[in-house]
């Protein structure tokens, strides 16, 4: 098999594609062995990680007036 | 009852089938419409449209498709609608993959100061970038990163192909890395 060359800009490029599914390809064979030796690349890897992490932690709850003036504005009470 | 029952009574009229099923989904609508839009009375408003627009065609729900993906559509429709009202994005389609990887952005997180941030002043980093995305960009962000569905289902809801919404996420992760990145080194 022939062995894939990457750069540290393929890797960025590849760990933003890709991230979370199945990489078995020899593109991503290539890209988990890159990033098993290069510092930068890793930490590129961990800090995407880290930015889909921030935004899912980031939540919001429904106030509880809100969910009155839907239901007025829908026109639908709770207890009917 | 179960939520096809809730569903084929609120077809019917039932009006207490129609409040269950809006209370069940209120959250989840909220919740989706505050990420993409980052303002409480935004998400209000389009939640509020969003639940408008399902009661007004709920008759041509058929089933095929579970009831959250069908309102997500919904959602993301009033979503796009009230981000395009907005000009200040500043990822634009156009911008290239050598200025979204170049490689200056390859910084080391573990020295930004994440954990000592109060919640609020991390808040402002992370609305503050995702408001410079495109919305297009912003709901694939959302769908399938943040409410986790998989590249083929946000596809699906968005009438994406499958590398649209591959391409669209792998810019949108590396962008508002970016951007965070620029805060902290501010």
């Amino acid at each position: 098999m022939n062995k894939e060359k990457v750069s540290c800009k393929d890797v960025m490029g590849h760990i933003c594609e890709s991230l979370s599914e199945e990489m078995n390809s020899p593109k991503c064979v290539a890209i988990k062995e890159h990033l098993e030796t290069c510092h930068g690349c890793k930490s590129y890897f961990t800090s995407v990680e880290m930015t889909i992490d921030l935004y899912k932690k980031c939540t919001e709850t429904l106030p509880g007036d809100v969910h009155k003036k839907l239901m007025a504005f829908l026109e639908l009470t709770d207890e009917q | 009852m179960n939520e096809e029952l809730l569903i084929a009574s609120a077809k019917n009229g039932d009006r207490k089938a129609l409040a269950e099923l809006v209370k069940n989904y209120e959250q989840t609508v909220y919740s989706f419409a505050f990420k993409v839009c980052r303002n409480r009375e935004k998400a209000e408003n389009i939640m509020q449209e969003t639940f408008y627009s399902m009661i007004k065609s709920l008759h041509q729900f058929d089933g095929n498709s579970k009831l959250s993906t069908w309102l997500y559509r919904i959602v993301v429709n009033h979503c796009l609608m009230e981000a395009r009202k907005n000009s200040r994005y500043t990822f634009v389609e156009q911008e290239t993959d050598e200025s979204l990887f170049d490689e200056k952005y390859i910084a080391d997180w573990s020295s930004l100061p994440i954990k000592n941030l109060e919640t609020k002043e991390l808040r402002n980093i992370l609305d503050s970038a995702i408001d410079k995305l495109q919305p297009e960009y912003r709901v694939v962000f959302t769908l399938r990163d943040v409410e986790e569905y998989s590249t083929e289902e946000t596809a699906k809801m968005l009438e994406l192909s499958v590398p649209a919404v591959k391409s669209r996420l792998h810019r949108a992760r590396s962008f508002l890395r970016n951007e965070i990145t620029k805060a902290f080194q501010k």
